[in-house]
């Protein structure tokens, strides 16, 4: 009789097993891909220092020279967005997340008016906004596991123009920030206009600290010269300086991923063997009661057989009784 | 056997047998070898205990050779002793008919309980009956409105067809059949009967008292025959009730509603009864005639040209496993089945109906119309999908769905709690007024449901609530907190 519910959950346990292993297999995988996305972002980091060094520098040493492209927009007409997501899912919450600062910037500018451009990196940001309607610019795929610089330098081209060509006022990144193995967190930073200095709080506040920005201004201020003019040189750093940055944001990205997907798959590695584990526990009990109950069919068979044979006995004592 | 009017006087001319051998319920009664009674005619016998006399009435269940016949006694057997007169009443077991047994409660001979007398009755009719020839039978696929939306959306019930409540302990048989009892015999023109076999006796006074108020007792009679009773009365109520619904339908020419509760005793009793009498047990433990009693009692709940009686049978299902030989053969005789499902009861949904199990065979575009159907289906279809991906979603989380999916699985969430609704006599457990949706009401707030109308309301306003409005207002009311 339960047969057929046994034959049913032998197959869905050796369904959940088979995922089991596949998940499993992209834990290790994830793992070991942590250490050099951790690397890759150590790697990259003197060069984004110095370049971000060389901007403040510039910008501070002729403060007339930034105008558009330092500090915050005068106004906000435009703005452009590039959200950074993953090629693939199997990552937990890493996508939505990004998703969900993304669509609140987005309804934000929206509702105060401003126009917004979306571009997007990462394959799961075409499917997601497709089907919302949600118009996107550009997206680029195939990059974000292993993004290279000259990755960023393609995005770079594109997100950066429209603000130097002045169709955007902002230019805004939402991707994640890996802070370390054990924290991520999705952060929305301006990339252009380059942040002023002056203004910096928190963590970038600390690299610009080290700066020491008022020494610098104060021993600096009218006495660098620049060679071409600082305008000049600053309209031509800047996008180099996004170009990095948009480098930089991809790295951590791309190790915030793989260690969202490491953490994603050990869960589903887990609730698999508590899935199997609840199956088990089902079909053992079927398989049991199955057991019983033909055993029970056997003896009560038996029984009523021998019963049978009892009875004409008694028939026989009864009738010598009347 | 199907004569209308036993003649009692028959019984003073047939010669007694007496007792020959006792086993509990079953007793082997000789009679002359020319007089030997029939199978399923009754007989008596009178016993002494603690000063009164009793009498028991048997059921001549086989005739086991030399003179003898195997009875099954439905009443406790204590007291009795080898060689008391048994006399042959030349008849079945009989029931009274008519208008005079509306209102009163009965046991399986016939005996009102709650009164001495009921008065006259028009008839005495035998409980052991054929079917309805098949050229009598009306072919009719008309539906039958509940105002509960899962039963009206899903599995619509017909009109003088059969419907079969099934489901495991507690989830919740009774109440909907005592649901079923308010909302439909309040408002029902013909009358009302009611079998109580083999469940809870204090349910049984329930209904009896709730009646009452409600004055629905005026159109209804009650046969009972509890779990206290013996396998005998058990395997019998169910006719007996059966017999006085036939008469109303047949000769007072009126539509009829008879509910049994439980099905499944009857199997049961009937389990008991075959192993008393030493037949071997098939599959399960079950007798081996379990179709066959099964199946001369289903063929006479039936409807014929113009009259109806529309049964509804809740089926207790061992285990909760459907496979179970007597749940399995009801089934087939069913047009419409319900079934209960434990995992939906755990969820807080009640009704705790199973909307991908249920079926019903009117719900086809020709019956219940295009749009209904359609609406069905989509609904239907949703909660299968989310079922599907339950395994995906407990391993990987919500997150890796495609967006197709989520959206799916957000509705389906919500189809889910939208399935409930509030009862009349589920008043007292949930403190919530019963709910009542029209059909088309019904229809509409689904259609909107799966056509993403309601994606933005909360999940929690879809629970125990009336129609689309209704949904609206709860999620007003919740965002207002």
């Amino acid at each position: 009789m339960a047969g057929g519910q046994e034959r049913v959950l032998r197959r869905r346990i050796r369904s959940v097993q088979s995922t089991k292993k596949i998940t499993k297999a992209m834990e290790l995988i994830a793992a070991s891909q942590i250490v050099r996305a951790q690397a890759r972002i150590a790697a990259a980091r003197p060069y984004r220092e110095g370049m971000s060094r060389v901007v403040i520098e510039t910008a501070i040493g002729d403060p007339t020279a930034a105008g558009r492209l330092l500090g915050t927009p005068s106004s906000l007409e435009r703005v452009g967005v590039l959200a950074i997501v993953a090629d693939r899912g199997l990552c937990g919450g890493y996508n939505t997340a990004v998703f969900r600062a993304t669509e609140r910037l987005v309804a934000d500018q929206r509702r105060n008016g401003v126009e917004v451009q979306l571009s997007t990196v990462g394959k799961k940001a075409q499917g997601y906004f497709r089907f919302r309607g949600q118009a996107v610019e550009h997206s680029f795929t195939g990059m974000s596991e292993r993004p290279t610089f000259e990755d960023a330098r393609r995005v770079a081209r594109v997100a950066v123009r429209p603000f130097v060509d002045g169709e955007v006022d902002q230019l805004v990144v939402v991707s994640t920030r890996f802070r370390s193995a054990g924290s991520q967190v999705v952060e929305v930073r301006q990339l252009l206009p380059l942040a002023d200095p002056r203004q910096l709080v928190g963590e970038d506040a600390v690299a610009a600290r080290e700066l020491d920005v008022a020494e610098a201004q104060e021993v600096r201020d009218g006495y660098t010269e620049f060679e071409p003019d600082a305008a000049e040189l600053l309209a031509d750093l800047a996008p180099r300086a996004a170009e990095t940055d948009i480098f930089g944001a991809l790295l951590e990205a791309a190790a915030s991923e793989v260690t969202a997907r490491q953490r994603a798959m050990a869960a589903a590695t887990d609730n698999a063997d508590e899935l199997v584990k609840k199956y088990s526990r089902i079909m053992n009990r079927a398989r049991q009661d199955a057991i019983t109950t033909e055993l029970m069919e056997i003896v009560g068979g038996a029984e009523a057989l021998r019963a049978d044979d009892v009875e004409t006995d008694g028939g026989e004592m009864i009738r010598t009784a009347v | 056997m199907t004569t209308t009017a036993p003649e009692a006087a028959k019984s003073d001319t047939l010669p007694s047998g007496r007792v020959v051998a006792i086993a509990g319920p079953v007793i082997d009664v000789e009679f002359p070898p020319h007089a030997l009674p029939e199978i399923n005619t009754a007989v008596e016998v009178d016993l002494e205990l603690d000063g009164t006399t009793v009498t028991v009435t048997s059921e001549v269940a086989q005739q086991i050779g030399d003179g003898r016949v195997r009875c099954i006694c439905l009443r406790a057997t204590d007291g009795l002793v080898r060689g008391a007169v048994v006399r042959n009443l030349g008849r079945g077991l009989a029931v009274p008919v008519g208008d005079a047994v509306l209102g009163h409660v009965f046991n399986v001979l016939g005996q009102p309980l709650d009164t001495d007398s009921i008065g006259e009755a028009e008839a005495l009719w035998e409980i052991h009956r054929n079917a309805p020839d098949f050229d009598t039978l009306e072919p009719r696929a008309v539906m039958f409105e509940t105002g509960i939306k899962v039963i009206d959306l899903l599995e619509p019930y017909v009109q003088g067809g059969k419907i079969g409540l099934f489901g495991g302990a507690g989830v919740g048989k009774t109440v909907l059949i005592q649901e079923m009892i308010n909302r439909v015999a309040t408002n029902h023109n013909g009358v009302s009967v009611f079998a109580g076999g083999g469940e809870r006796t204090r349910e049984g006074t329930d209904l009896w008292i709730e009646m009452q108020e409600s004055g629905v007792i005026e159109k209804a009679a009650l046969v009972y025959g509890q779990m206290d009773e013996p396998p005998g009365v058990r395997l019998r109520v169910a006719l007996a009730a059966l017999t006085m619904a036939e008469y109303f339908r047949d000769v007072k020419n009126q539509d009829v509603l008879l509910f049994v509760d439980n099905i499944f005793r009857f199997v049961q009793a009937g389990a008991e009864v075959s192993t008393l009498l030493g037949r071997m047990p098939s599959a399960v433990g079950y007798q081996p005639t379990l179709a066959d009693e099964m199946g001369e009692l289903q063929e006479r709940i039936t409807s014929t040209r113009g009259h109806s009686i529309t049964s509804l049978q809740a089926v207790y299902v061992p285990a909760d496993d459907y496979t179970d030989p007597a749940p399995f053969t009801t089934f087939t005789h069913l047009d419409a089945t319900t079934e209960l499902s434990r995992d939906i009861a755990s969820l807080g949904i009640y009704p705790a109906v199973n909307p991908l199990t249920s079926t019903s065979n009117i719900l086809a575009p020709e019956i219940v119309g295009e749009r209904h159907y359609n609406v069905a289906r989509r609904v239907q279809g949703v909660l299968q999908r989310y079922q599907e991906l339950q395994d995906i979603i407990a391993i990987l989380g919500l997150d890796e769905l495609s967006e197709e999916d989520r959206v799916i699985v957000s509705r389906a969430r919500k189809v889910q709690r939208f399935l409930s609704q509030p009862f009349n006599v589920g008043e007292v457990f949930t403190g919530l007024k019963g709910i009542t949706v029209p059909i088309e009401e019904t229809v509409e707030s689904f259609e909107a449901l799966v056509d993403g109308q309601l994606d933005e309301v909360p999940e929690q306003a879809f629970l125990n609530v009336g129609g689309a409005e209704s949904v609206l207002a709860k999620a007003h009311e919740i965002q207002g907190q």
